[in-house]
């Protein structure tokens, strides 16, 4: 919870405040430099310097953090760009494959009907003319047969 | 100030490697429902039958459940070549 608030806090900050942090750092040092000649302030420069430095040190490491989490970030958004395209692409394709399935089974189910009915319209002549043997029946039957089992 | 100005290149570059990049991934499709359904067997002729016509019709029969069959088989070919190919486009 601690980190994950330091995390938003932190995210939320612009990505200018750190060098213009580590700027203004290096000029409290510059200037602590500057009052270390005068004796009397000695001491608070002997204070400033390494807290100055410290700022200029953390600056930097924080304004190389947002870089990172400035070009993750695009790369991140640039990748979900590219999901979400394909993503509807995917979609159209399992669209299109229904569609044509369906199509399909149509022209199928359709030609299976007009053969039905010349079967029907020829069937009388053709029985007429031949009767099947059993063993052509049989021998039929067992070219149909699956020869790997019933299929589930 | 030299070693200052390496420090914070350093620094930097730890920032860098510090940084774990999030990954927005892709899921594979459901095939459709249409594909899935198996292929039954061949319908088998009455054996009572003497009629050359019974025997034409259920012939006839099993050419139509091949060729619904054959349509299911190439287009869930058709189906996983595309989908893999979207797929690959954004790894």
């Amino acid at each position: 919870m601690f980190s994950w608030l330091i995390t938003q806090i932190l995210g939320n900050l612009p990505t200018w405040l750190w060098p213009a942090l580590a700027g203004a750092a290096g000029a409290v040092y510059f200037l602590a430099h500057l009052i270390s000649n005068f004796p009397n302030l000695k001491a608070y420069a002997f204070f400033i310097k390494p807290v100055s430095f410290a700022v200029i040190i953390f600056s930097v490491f924080m304004y190389g953090g947002a870089g990172v989490t400035a070009i993750l970030q695009a790369q991140l958004k640039e990748q979900e760009g590219k999901i979400a395209v394909a993503q509807q692409a995917s979609k159209d394709t399992n669209k299109a494959v229904k569609t044509k399935i369906i199509h399909d089974t149509k022209v199928i189910h359709d030609t299976r009907v007009v053969i039905q009915k010349e079967i029907q319209h020829d069937a009388a002549k053709m029985d007429a003319d031949c009767k099947l043997d059993p063993l052509a029946i049989k021998d039929l039957n067992d070219a149909a047969k699956n020869p790997l089992g019933t299929s589930k | 100030m030299k070693k200052l100005i390496v420090l914070s290149l350093v620094l930097l570059l730890t920032a860098c490697a510090g940084g774990l990049a999030p990954k927005a991934t892709m899921t594979w499709p459901a095939v459709p429902d249409e594909v899935k359904t198996a292929c039954p067997d061949l319908a088998q002729v009455d054996t009572s039958t003497t009629k050359l016509s019974d025997a034409l019709d259920v012939v006839s029969a099993n050419y139509t459940q091949y060729y619904t069959c054959k349509d299911r088989v190439d287009n869930w070919i058709d189906w996983y070549n595309n989908q893999q190919k979207i797929y690959n486009s954004v790894k």
